[in-house]
Formats: structure tokens, sequence, C-alpha cells
């Protein structure tokens, strides 16, 4: 087992856990029909826990996507499945999906073939369009789990539960004729438990970025996501967080931050652009900036009310997640991180990827500036395809902007 | 040739009118009733029209866009953009609120910006299911009816009675007839009246008054009745399908009609899923509502059988005995993007002519669209101009 340099401790670290948790899961996955299991495609949000009470493998492209895409491969990638019919204009993890479909290129020695399909849309709609591509071409049944928009009226949210919970239900109807096995709610009851503790423990580790300074940023919140993406409902996930909350405990407790002499400390709208974020992390901590938090990395930070019956805590929970919030309560999602984190600044990145984070992002902007005073970059690029990624003006676009940040800071002494 | 243009009624005359230019009969009828604008293919229309309201349908503008480039992303699509623009350019003139449905990425998000920007105007979100695969999704669409309704009372201050629904009801069903009936003779009779006289016939409910609308439709209905017997020029002519959410611009139609396709069916959001199927008007109203909208041809974005996206397809155009399919693409919609490599491949492997038109509400190359669409139809159908 591989240890950091000087490290003593018996216990693995968090991230030796997290490679470890991340082989074991791949290998289960693909070993899965040799053990009787199987393998359903999931979206990031998504009421994974049925799955996984039902010995069901969940797999997310997505994810899969992103480690593509991080490696830069998604040009390449996109390039197969636009040869192929599809527009660039789509979503990258699609397109990166489509690709490795085509080509059998992977970051990652690629992904089991799927036994069912399973899209939630309080994501996006992208989702479900994508996965119907994929149902056609593996003939397995898709299920789109439909979560209307957690609109402000009282009433409504109440039939919005119960039409989700009843869509829970003819879900796990399907799961039992798929896989010839009677549904156990009591394994169900277990894994909700486990998911409660685990986004329980991500969510202090995400709430650690209060610190002053802050002893993690959002890259690191993006690096641990993962764990909590595809092993919620593990007890293997709910240690992998505690042990990665005492090590950022340790650090706050020790003054230590991820940037030193921190000034500026930002808030990052919409997903990250996976192949630069090394580059924006480094460029922002020479002007002593971090950016600490989004709602995207929150997205995964659940409340699971284990009194109430799991399907309509599930329902809940997934329903109400930020992309399917309105804009109004987003704002205020974010504000209150603005608060919580003491936040001076935001970059806002639209991205032509991802309609569903993304349109709405001109009037969060307004809306943002208008209620905390503090400046905001807008810019527009592809979180996974560098030919719609500009260097040299973005790069001088932030760089203006961290500018704008300091000249603030010296007026205001 | 062209066939030599025939007399046409006053009525039709006036439903063209209005189909290019409803703002003028907009106007007018808001000196009696408020306007609720609701956007394309889902919201139940009859229960603002029970509630006394007046229910018009945002169908975007063509004309150049000012006002929402600020507001949404590069690739947002046209339909989106132009429905902004169109509101946002005549806010005060003609609408007293909304009810917008959602049924992608674009137009739930849509829905928030355009709730921000009109703070004073009525608004409601009408949240169709976006599955319609399995029985919770009647029992929603039949659920949001009943929330719609409860709105609308609360809007008005007067209850919408089971009586008034139904009066809706029989208002919209019988205005659906009719249109179905001019598509069944235009069908049969193309040298007629040109697509783009149907379709703008179509068009000029989704603005007017009901009952004045299928006044003048029965009108048309009267002149074709005689007209068509009269029609002798039938050859020359080859049977379309027309697929997509939109026609727009509207000058496809008139491209259709320079090469004699006589379109024989389509899904569209603006003709047959609009005039397809009636609403029971006994038993409880907002079942009977659910139970149309599920009815309604295939719409990309909702999530059905994944086949569909190509079966309904090949069954409309068996059918219907048609030699060639056209899709409206709109430019930067994914539900669309996703689907066309698939429909496509299956297009080829039944030998059905297919031919995609992207388009944008905007599009300024139509002389090159012309000619693709007259290469297609000389080289696939063997139809040219003649
Ligand atoms: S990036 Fe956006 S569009 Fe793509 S899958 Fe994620 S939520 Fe959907
Ligand atoms: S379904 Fe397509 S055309 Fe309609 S609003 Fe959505 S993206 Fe635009």
């Amino acid at each position: 087992m591989n240890k950091e340099a000087g490290e003593t401790r018996e216990k693995p670290s968090a991230k030796e856990l997290s490679k470890q948790l991340t082989a074991a899961y791949l290998e289960d996955a693909r070993t899965a029909h040799d053990h009787g299991k199987y393998v359903a495609y999931t979206t990031a949000v998504s009421p994974v826990e049925l799955f996984v009470a039902h010995d069901i493998i969940p797999i997310y492209p997505e994810n899969h996507a992103v480690a593509c895409l991080t490696k830069q491969m998604g040009t390449e990638l996109s390039l197969a499945m636009e040869k192929r019919g599809y527009t660039s204009h789509l979503c990258a993890y699609a397109r990166s999906d489509m690709g490795y479909r085509i080509t059998g290129k992977s970051a990652m020695g690629g992904i089991p073939d799927p036994d069912f399909l399973l899209a939630c849309n309080a994501q996006c709609f992208t989702l479900t369009k994508w996965f119907e591509v994929l149902a056609r071409q593996y003939q397995v049944p898709l299920f789109v789990f439909d979560t209307p928009q957690w609109i402000r009226d009282p009433g409504a949210r109440k039939e919005i539960v119960k039409y989700c919970v009843r869509q829970l239900k003819e879900m796990i109807a399907s799961l039992e004729e798929l896989t010839g096995k009677k549904y156990d709610y009591d394994r169900l009851a277990e894994v909700m438990a486990y998911s409660r503790d685990a986004s329980l423990l991500y969510r202090r580790f995400l709430d650690m970025a209060a610190y002053k300074p802050s002893p993690i940023s959002i890259f690191d919140a993006l690096i641990h996501m993962a764990i909590t993406v595809y092993l919620r409902g593990t007890p293997q996930c709910v240690d992998y967080y505690q042990t990665l909350c005492d090590e950022v405990q340790a650090k706050a407790d020790n003054g230590i931050g991820v940037v030193e002499d921190e000034r500026f400390r930002l808030y990052w709208e919409n997903l990250p652009v996976w192949f630069k974020f090394r580059d924006h992390f480094n460029l922002l901590k020479s002007y002593g900036a971090n950016i600490l938090t989004s709602l995207y990395v929150h997205s995964w930070s659940y409340e699971f009310d284990t009194s109430k019956d799991p399907l309509e805590t599930l329902a809940e929970n997934y329903v109400s997640v930020f992309s399917n919030v309105t804009l109004e309560e987003r704002a205020e999602m974010a504000l209150d991180l603005f608060q919580r984190y003491a936040l001076n600044g935001s970059l806002m990145f639209v991205n032509r990827s991802c309609k569903a984070v993304s349109f709405a992002v001109y009037t969060l902007k307004d809306i943002l500036s208008e209620k905390t005073g503090y400046p905001a970059l807008i810019f527009e690029s592809d979180m996974g395809d560098p030919r719609f990624y500009s260097e040299t003006q973005i790069r001088t676009r932030i760089e203006a902007f961290l500018e704008t940040l300091q000249r603030r800071e010296a007026e205001a002494v | 040739m062209i066939e030599k243009q025939k007399i046409r009624p006053d009525a039709l005359k006036k439903l063209l009118e209005i189909a290019n230019d409803p703002y003028g009969c907009l106007a007018d009828l808001r000196k009696k009733k408020r306007i609720i604008g609701s956007t394309l293919a889902d919201v139940p229309e009859e229960l603002i029209h029970a509630a006394g309201l007046h229910p018009f349908l945002i169908l975007g503008t063509n004309d150049p866009i000012r006002h929402s480039t600020a507001m949404l992303p590069d690739n947002s699509c046209s339909l989106a953009r132009s429905n902004l623009e169109l509101v946002v350019g005549y806010q005060g003139a003609f609408f007293d609120g909304f009810v917008l449905s959602q049924v992608c990425d674009t137009t739930q998000h849509l829905c928030d910006i355009w709730k921000r920007k009109f703070p004073d105007h009525y608004f409601e979100n009408f949240l169709a299911p976006r599955q319609v695969a399995r029985p919770s999704a009647r029992d929603w669409y039949a659920q949001e009816c009943r929330r719609l309704r409860a709105a609308l009372e609360n809007y008005t201050g007067r209850k919408i009675s089971d009586e008034d629904l139904r009066q809706s009801f029989g208002l919209y069903n019988e205005n659906r007839s009719l249109l179905r009936r001019l598509y069944d003779i235009k069908r049969d009779v193309p040298a007629l009246m040109t697509n783009r006289e149907f379709f703008d016939a179509v068009k000029a409910t989704f603005f007017m008054d009901k009952q004045e609308h299928s006044r003048l439709i029965q009108e048309v209905l009267h002149w074709a009745d005689q007209e068509k017997h009269h029609v002798t020029e039938q050859d020359g002519y080859f049977k379309a399908i027309m697929v997509g959410i939109v026609v727009e611009p509207p000058h496809l139609y008139d491209m259709l009609d320079e090469v004699k396709g006589g379109i024989v069916g389509d899904n569209l959001c603006t003709a047959s899923r609009y005039i397809y199927h009636d609403v029971e008007v006994e038993g409880d109203p907002a079942e009977a509502l659910a139970d149309r909208h599920l009815r309604k041809p295939y719409f990309t974005p909702i999530n059905e059988d994944v086949r569909r996206i190509y079966t309904d397809l090949v069954s409309l155009y068996r059918e219907r005995k048609a030699e060639a399919i056209f899709y409206v693409h709109i430019k930067y919609c994914e539900s669309q993007d996703y689907d066309l490599p698939d429909i496509k491949a299956q297009m080829r492997a039944e030998g059905i002519p297919f031919l995609e038109l992207e388009t944008e509400y905007q599009t300024t190359h139509l002389a090159q669209m012309k000619t693709r669409l007259q290469a297609f139809c000389e080289s696939v159908i063997r139809k040219g101009l003649s």
C-alpha cells in the first residue's frame, strides 16, 4: 500500500482509501455478472440507494466521462461521435461517453455495459436523452425518474413527493422484474442509514471551507466527492468520509490553509472546466485567492430522514437538488454559502455543455451581484472540450478579475 | 408550373392575416378578457378558457433578436430565444400572465428567467410529466390540472365550475374536429389549398377567440367541400410527412408547396399534437384532460418507449402512403440532437426518403435550404419543379 512520505499511521489516508475503494468498486462492477449481480447505469443525482439495496451495481457514465475529460481526451472522443452524425453542441459527458463506445478508448479501462438504465431529471433532461440512445444501443430498459421542478408551493411540493414516491414504487417493480428477486425493504433501511451518515459527513467536510484560512478548496471537494457519488449507501463510504473529516479537521485545528495568505474567498458557479482545474487553482493561488465552494459540490450533501418512509425521504432529497429548484431558491442557496463561508467574489462559468446548470447563470449573476455587492466574473466555455476553451482570453479575464479584487481590497484599507 | 391561384374565401384570407400578424387580434381581445400566454404542447388551454381568460400560445418571433441575447447563453435554441424576445418586446401590450410548461432543460430554466422578468404578471408553472410510459404519469397530469384550476380560480377570484369546463371542452373539441376535417380534405385534394394556407389556418387558432376561429374554419370547410369537386389538376403532387416541433420560419411550407409536396401527416406541436384527440366531456375533468394529453402523438422531449422516435414515423409514413419525410430540426434543440442519428439510420434501413432541415427562427440561409430541398425532391423522389 502506498503511503505518503512521513506518514506513520496504520489507518490508510483518505486518498489511499479512495484509491482502494475505487479499484474494488470497479472490479465488482466488471465481474458483476460472474457473481449473479446486475449493472445499472445511473445519473450522479439519483436514488441509487434502491440499487445498492437490491445488489445492483450502479455505474455512472458521467464519472467515467470526467476521468476521460480530465485526461484531455474530450476532443478526440467527441470527434468520434461527431463522425457518426452527432453534434458537438451536446453535453461533453455524453459526447465523451458515446465516443468511448465507438472507439473503446478510456482513461480508466472502460466500464461494463448496462443491464438497466435510470435517469433522474432533477439533474438534467440531457441525461434522459443520452440514456435513450444507450437504451436503444444495448436494448435494455430505461427508467426515467421524473422529478418536477421543486417550485415553492407547499401544496404542490406535497403532491410532487407523492408522484415521486409512486414512481420509486414503479421502479422497484421494474427491478424485481429484471432480477426475479423480491425487494427487501429492511435492507433498504440499512442502506439508507449508511447514506444518511455518509452524506452528513460529506457535508461536514464541505463545511470546513468556513475556516479561515480554509483547509480545503473546491478542487479538494471535486476530488473527494467521487466516493459519495458512487458508493453512497455502503459502510465503506461512511468510513471514508470519517477519515477525510478527521484529516481536514486536523489541518483546520493547526491553522493550515490550502492557500497561504488567503485573501480572496471565492464562489464558483457551475461544474469545473475539468481539463483546466489545476491551472485555475494555481493561477488563483498566486493571487492569494481560493475557490471554496459551489452549489455543484453540494449536490450530494443530502439530509435523509431515516425516521420517515425511505421512499419519501429519497424523493424529498433528490427532487430538491439545486439544479431542480427555482432560480430564486438557487440564488438563496448560493447566498447561504456566501454567508456561511464568508465569500467575497464569484467566478461564474457558463458551461456550453450543460444547459441544465448554465441556462439561468446570467440572471443568477445579476441576483448575486445585487444581493452581495461582490464582484463576479462571468465567462462562457466548455467543461470538457478544449476546442471551446480560449486559453488566453479566459486567463486574461481571470487575471483582470483578480486585479479588481486586489484593487477593491486596497481601497478598503 | 404551379397551379394558378384559386379564389380564396374571405374567411381563409382572414385566418392567414391573423396567423401572420396576431397582435391586432390580441389587442382587440384584451379589451374583453385578460390574456394568458402559454408555451407549446402541454398546457391544457381549456382550463384557462374556462376561467374566463383568453389563452394564447406563445410562438416566438421571426424578427431579429434584440432583447433576449444578454439573458441566455449562445447555444439556446431559437424557440426559447424568440419566445423570450417576443414577450420582452411586447410585454405590457398583450399579456396579463403566463402559464408555462417545462419539457427540457431549456424550458425549465427559461420559466425562472421569465418569471423574474415579469414580476407583476400572473405566473404559473405547469409541471407536466416528462415520462408518459407508466401509470403515474396520468395521475400526475390530472393532479397538475387540479392545481392549475385552483390557481386560476385564485387569480380570477371566481370558481371554475365543472359546467364551465365542459363548455370549454366542447368548444375546443369542436374546433379540433373542424381542423381535422379540413386536414382530411387537404390531404385528399392537395391542389385545393397550399401547406402554408392550411397550417396558417391552424396557427390562427393559437391566438384567436375559439368560437370565432371555428366560425371561420366552417366557412373555409364549406368552400373546400364545394371546391374540391372542381379541382381537376391533381398531378405532380407527392405525399410528404412533416416531423418536428414547430415549422419555423414558415417559408419552409412555401418551399414544399413549390415542389408540390403535399403534407399528409405530421407530428408537430403546431398541428397534429394540437388538433388530434378530444377531451371526454363526461367524467372527471382533470382525468379527461390527462387522457387527452397521453393520446397525443409522440413528442421528442418526453420519454416513452425509446423506439417511438422512429417507429411512429414509419407507421405514419406507411399509413398515409407517403413518399418522403421532412424533419424540421431546430438548431440547438438537444432533444432532437440526440434522436436524429438513430432516426436517420432507421430511415435508411427502411428505405424511406428522409430530409433533415436544420433551421432557426431567424434563419437567413433559406435560399440554400431551398436548393437542398429541390435537389432532394428531384433525385430522391424524382419530383421536381414542374
Ligand atoms: S453536465 Fe449538465 S447536461 Fe451534462 S449530464 Fe451533467 S447535468 Fe446533465
Ligand atoms: S424541446 Fe428543443 S426546441 Fe423545445 S424548448 Fe427545448 S430545446 Fe428548445
